[in-house]
């Protein structure tokens, strides 16, 4: 598991966070419209969006003089990439092993 | 969610190439399977020790457990030493096995010898909607993608809560 993955994971780990990337997942806002409806406070939607940011789960954008949250497909590429795993990680197993048979 | 028809029905396809013959490669496959095949996968009660492949047709993919458990997860439908092999996936979508073999989805593993004296070996996991209403979740199990990743985090977060 490489560090955006761990990130990732980490991230996801908050129902609150949850919940924000599924708003998102509608359509970019700014953090104002993002935190009606939480019963947690502004900074601290604020604090969950950074979390988020540093995981590249949701990317903001300057729009004027407000900042636009918008998820970013960087970060749930890394935890599908981490989910391919199933048969990729046997074959890749398998490689390893019976390539290392043959010295 | 997209409808799934018989004919062209979503498969899981992975491929890789190996510095080995085809024979070595089929061998260690299948028969050495216990020797690569990672420990986390498997649908036993406690910890994998041992992971067994029966080369025949009619052979039973299996796995032994710390508690003494065997459990069965594969059936060997063809058996073509080196260039084929393909087993039924007798695991439900909720990953226990499936003793009915009409609602299992299927493996099949090709290896093919390439001219650099190494082998392709291609594998593909199909015939999901054999599992019922549950095929798309096996589908997203094994393959990854989105569904698979939020139910298995639904579920590690709902332990955790």
């Amino acid at each position: 598991m490489n560090t955006y993955q761990q990130a990732g994971f980490d991230a996801l780990g908050d129902v609150t966070r949850r919940a924000i990337l599924e708003r998102l997942r509608r359509g970019p806002l700014p953090v104002g419209k993002l935190a009606e409806g939480f019963a947690v406070s502004r900074p601290a939607i604020s604090q969950h969006l950074r979390v988020l940011k540093d995981a590249r789960l949701v990317k903001d954008t300057a729009e004027g003089t407000r900042r636009l949250y918008r998820i970013d497909p960087r970060g749930l590429e890394e935890l599908r990439s981490y989910f391919d795993r199933f048969w990729g990680e046997a074959l890749l197993s398998f490689k390893q092993r019976v390539e290392g048979k043959g010295r | 969610m997209i409808p799934e028809t018989a004919g062209c029905e979503p498969v899981v396809q992975r491929s890789i190439n190996v510095r080995a013959s085809v024979d070595v490669a089929f061998r260690v496959f299948t028969e050495e399977m216990d020797s690569w095949w990672p420990r986390t996968h498997h649908i036993g009660g406690s910890p994998m020790s041992k992971q067994v492949v029966e080369g025949r047709v009619g052979g039973r993919l299996y796995s032994e457990h710390e508690n003494g458990d065997e459990v069965e997860w594969g059936d060997v439908l063809a058996w073509e030493p080196p260039r084929r092999f393909v087993f039924a996936w007798m695991v439900t979508p909720d990953w226990t096995c499936e003793r009915d073999l009409a609602r299992c989805s299927e493996v099949e593993v090709i290896f093919t010898p390439v001219d650099n004296g190494t082998t392709l070996v291609e594998l593909e996991h199909r015939f999901f909607s054999r599992h019922g209403e549950g095929g798309a979740t096996m589908r997203e199990k094994v393959s990854g993608g989105w569904g698979g990743l939020m139910e298995m985090f639904r579920s590690k977060a709902e332990v955790a809560a």
